[in-house]
C-alpha cells in the first residue's frame, strides 16, 4: 500500500543568500553553530557552491538580516572552509510569503523531468 | 535487525568537496547503537542524477542489505534558485519503491522543504533524511525508536521521521 501526507509547516524564515565567497571543504554543522550563535536564532544552509551559500534564517526580519550584513560576512569568515573577499555580499534576502493552502503544488509521481523542475 | 546497512550520501557539493559530509559518520553512529554486529558501509557521494541514484539503490537490494539510508536530496529547492542542487532522492525512490509510505513537509510558502519516504523493494528496507544535519540527525534517531518499537510498520516510522524533522523547524 502506498500512502502519502502532506503537512504545512507553519513557521517564518527568511532565505538568504550570500555570493562572492570561496568554499571548499565546509563543515555546515559548524557554519550553522556560528550563525546561530550570531543572529540567537535556528540557521539551516540550504546549498552551497563553490561561491555561494544560501540559507533559511528562521525568526529574523529582512531589516534586522541587512542590518547586519556586515558582522555576518565576518561571522561566516570564521568558519573553517570558506574565505571572504572585498566582493562578498548578502546578493539576496528574502522573507518567505505564505500563500493559500490550496495553491500548493501538487507532486507528480514519475512525471516528465523538465516540467518537474523548471 | 538490522545487519548489513548502505549509508548512501547524495549531492553534488559532497562529490566536488566543497561541502564536508558529517552526516555519514553520525548516521553511522546510531545505526551502530541499534546492532553493535552491523556491517555499516558508506557509499560514494552520488551525483544528483535520478538514473545514478536509482542503480545504486538497485545494486545494493541486489546485495540483500538489511538498510539503504539515503541523504539529502529530499526537498525541492532547485525548483525555486538556480544555485541549490538538484533533489532527486525522492523521486527515485518514488520510481523503485514496491510498498512505501512517505511524507511531504511544506512550507508556509507552499514549496516542499522534504519529502521523506520509507519503503520495501525486496526484503530491503530504504528510508531517506534531509541533507541538514540537525534534520538528518533527527530523523536518523526516531528511525530507530521506531524500528526498535515495530519494524514492520512502515507507515509509523515514516510518520516518526517526519514529525521529528518538522519539530527541528521550530527551535
Amino acid at each position: 500500500m502506498d500512502k502519502d501526507i502532506k503537512v504545512i509547516v507553519q513557521v517564518d524564515k527568511t532565505v538568504v543568500k550570500i555570493t562572492g565567497v570561496e568554499v571548499k571543504g565546509l563543515n555546515i554543522q559548524q557554519l550553522e553553530e556560528i550563525l546561530k550563535d550570531k543572529l540567537k536564532s535556528l540557521v539551516r544552509i540550504i546549498g552551497v557552491t563553490g561561491s555561494s551559500i544560501e540559507m533559511d534564517i528562521y525568526g529574523v526580519e529582512e531589516e534586522d538580516i541587512l542590518r547586519k550584513e556586515d558582522g555576518l560576512i565576518t561571522a561566516i569568515a570564521l568558519a573553517d572552509g570558506i574565505s571572504v573577499s572585498d566582493v562578498t555580499t548578502l546578493s539576496s534576502v528574502k522573507k518567505i510569503q505564505s500563500v493559500n493552502i490550496d495553491s500548493v503544488p501538487e507532486y507528480i509521481e514519475n512525471g516528465c523531468r523538465g516540467e518537474r523542475w523548471l | 535487525m538490522i545487519n548489513k546497512a548502505i549509508i548512501i550520501p547524495t549531492g553534488d557539493e559532497l562529490k566536488t568537496g566543497v561541502v564536508l559530509d558529517t552526516d555519514s559518520p553520525m548516521i553511522m553512529q546510531v545505526l551502530l547503537s541499534m546492532n553493535g554486529n552491523c556491517t555499516v558501509i558508506r557509499n560514494e557521494p552520488i551525483q544528483d542524477s535520478e538514473s545514478l541514484i536509482s542503480n545504486c539503490i538497485k545494486t545494493y537490494v541486489n546485495e540483500n542489505v538489511d538498510l539503504i539510508v539515503l541523504i539529502g536530496g529530499s526537498g525541492g529547492g532547485h525548483r525555486y534558485s538556480k544555485t541549490l542542487g538538484k533533489d532527486y532522492t525522492h523521486t527515485s525512490l518514488e520510481s523503485i519503491l514496491e510498498e512505501k509510505y512517505s511524507t511531504e513537509l511544506y512550507g508556509k510558502n507552499g514549496h516542499l522543504w522534504s519529502k521523506l519516504i520509507c519503503g520495501i523493494i525486496n526484503k530491503t528496507m530504504v528510508i531517506n533524511v534531509p541533507g541538514p544535519y540537525q534534520e538528518a540527525k533527527a530523523a536518523i534517531e526516531a528511525f530507530k525508536r521506531s524500528y526498535e518499537h515495530d519494524s514492520k510498520d512502515l507507515k509509523q516510522i515514516n510518520t516518526n521521521m517526519a514529525e521529528a524533522v518538522k519539530s527541528k523547524y521550530f527551535e
